[in-house]
């Protein structure tokens, strides 16, 4: 047996589903931060990114040190391969709530309109619903958990594109209008969110199966 | 999908299955079961070699992969308790048919062992030794010249030729006991073990080698280094061994033989998965 390797992996997989505990409260900051305009957690969320990064740059240095000195194959070759992408999909992850919460402080302080608030509450629960999900996928290597995000993902997806309309019915005050159009970008780095946790399920199904596909087709 | 469906550079259209489409097979076997002394010590194995391909044989101690590998060339008649049974086409024909000359069949069909073994003779000596025993001495000297160059060694010793072979360092010899076994011009390798005994740089140039002859020859390897079979195989056959505890019999199966690819990502069986990964024993 190589107790040794497997453990290093076991812990990798760990240190893994730690960065994604920390990527869940750094969105949970970042949307806190946005529905109640605090300018002070949006600080808190900027400097928690070092957090996720350092966790990162470890997880990417423990599979260099696999790879280099173990050789994985098989499964073993697999789970290295999808640590190594999920990694980087939940580094993008909380670099996305960064995003967010930098427009909180650069969002001129209106009375926003409170559809599109709420709207951003919900659109943050299901992307947190998403990272869990996923991350629970990769743990039970389950490939029909990790299909269903695509579902999940198209709702997140349906209030991106509703809030457009709601921008463009924001009138003409112009710290509305820029507001508004803040907000848009917030709601694109949401969005983003749930594609990456997508893109985390994907990396399951290559996990289990050994087969290399998208779940769904970005052209249609 | 069947093994040979799956080979790199390998079209066959599952509407219309084409024999043609297929890589030309060398060895065809068939159930073949050997036993020593009337104990199995491999069973009930079947596979086929594809030409210009290198194939490697894996598997922990005792699971018959050298034993599978030595009947390729008959080398197991040369044990008088060894009894084969089962059927090795060669090109169609049984290899192991009555009127098969067994030395007719190690020309076409050549053999590398895990320690080099030079005859003590001089370098040219060595190469030159198969081809005068087969009586073909016209441009011996060109044969040998072919068969260095070949086994990547010519340009070391070609100043030398006369010396002991003795005095060649282990890696050289084992590339002369290649050049030995291409000077007769055969089509297929069996290497046991080539790089077993030799250090990093000398096993590289072997596997090197291997990656060139391929294209004129085909090769068969056996090796414990499944990183080895990871880098120079195109197919790879796990063998494994079944243990029967009643009756305190230990016999090599084949578990499962695939592209190599496949075998070292996503390997269909569950014991080559434990065996790849370490996970095994």
């Amino acid at each position: 047996m190589r107790v040794g390797f497997h453990e290093a992996l076991d812990q990798l997989e760990a240190s893994l589903q730690e960065e994604g505990s920390l990527v869940l409260r750094v969105l949970r900051g970042a949307v806190t931060a946005l529905v109640g305009h605090d300018l002070e957690l949006a600080d808190e969320v900027i400097a928690f990114d070092d957090e996720v990064d350092s966790r990162y740059f470890a997880i990417e240095e423990g599979i260099q040190d696999l790879l280099a000195r173990q050789t994985p194959v098989a499964t073993d070759l697999r789970l290295v391969l999808a640590v190594l992408h999920i990694n980087l999909h939940l580094e993008r992850m909380a670099d996305y709530c960064v995003t967010i919460a930098k427009l909180v402080k650069l969002a001129p302080d209106v009375a926003g309109d409170p559809t599109l608030v709420e709207g951003f509450q919900d659109m943050g629960a299901r992307a947190e619903e998403m990272i869990e999900l996923a991350m629970d996928a990769f743990a039970k290597r389950d490939l029909a958990e990790a299909e269903s995000l695509v579902e999940l993902d198209e709702l997140i997806d349906r209030a991106n594109r509703r809030v457009v309309q709601h921008v463009l019915s924001l009138g003409s005050d112009p710290k509305l209008q820029e507001w508004g159009l803040r907000m848009m970008i917030v709601s694109r780095c949401l969005e983003r969110i749930g594609d990456h946790a997508v893109d985390v399920g994907e990396r399951v199904a290559y996990l289990v199966t050994g087969e290399f596909r998208e779940f769904t087709d970005a052209s249609r | 999908m069947s093994a040979a469906e799956r080979i790199p550079g390998v079209e066959v259209r599952h509407d219309a299955p084409s024999e043609s489409a297929l890589r030309e097979v060398v060895f065809d076997v068939e159930g073949l079961t050997v036993a020593y002394g009337g104990k199995p010590a491999l069973s009930g194995v079947s596979l086929e070699v594809y030409k210009n391909f290198v194939t490697a044989f894996i598997g922990p101690s005792g699971c018959g992969k050298s034993t599978f590998i030595r009947c390729f060339n008959r080398m197991n008649d040369l044990i008088p308790s060894a009894t084969v049974d089962g059927t090795i086409l060669y090109h169609g024909e049984d290899l192991y048919g009555r009127e098969v000359d067994p030395v007719e069949v190690r020309r076409l069909i050549g053999m590398v062992f895990q320690k080099p073994n030079p005859f003590p003779k001089s370098i040219y000596d060595n190469v030159a030794f198969g081809p005068r025993v087969l009586g073909l001495k016209d441009g011996l000297d060109d044969r040998v010249r072919h068969a260095l160059e070949q086994a990547a060694l010519w340009d070391e010793v070609k100043s030398r030729l006369k010396e002991s072979a003795l005095s060649l360092s282990g890696g050289q010899q084992q590339r002369l006991c290649i050049a030995r076994a291409l000077a007769v011009e055969p089509e297929v390798i069996l290497m046991d073990e080539p790089a077993s005994a030799l250090d990093p740089i000398s096993t590289t140039r072997i596997e090197d080698l291997m990656d060139e002859l391929k294209r004129e020859y085909t090769i068969v390897i056996v090796t414990h280094n499944m990183q080895q079979a990871a880098r120079v195989a195109d197919m790879t056959a796990f063998f494994s061994v079944e243990v029967d505890e009643n009756r305190d019999a230990r016999t090599g199966i084949l578990v499962e033989y695939d592209v190599t690819t496949k075998i070292f990502t996503n390997p269909s069986d569950q014991r080559t998965e434990d065996y790849v990964t370490g996970r095994f024993g």
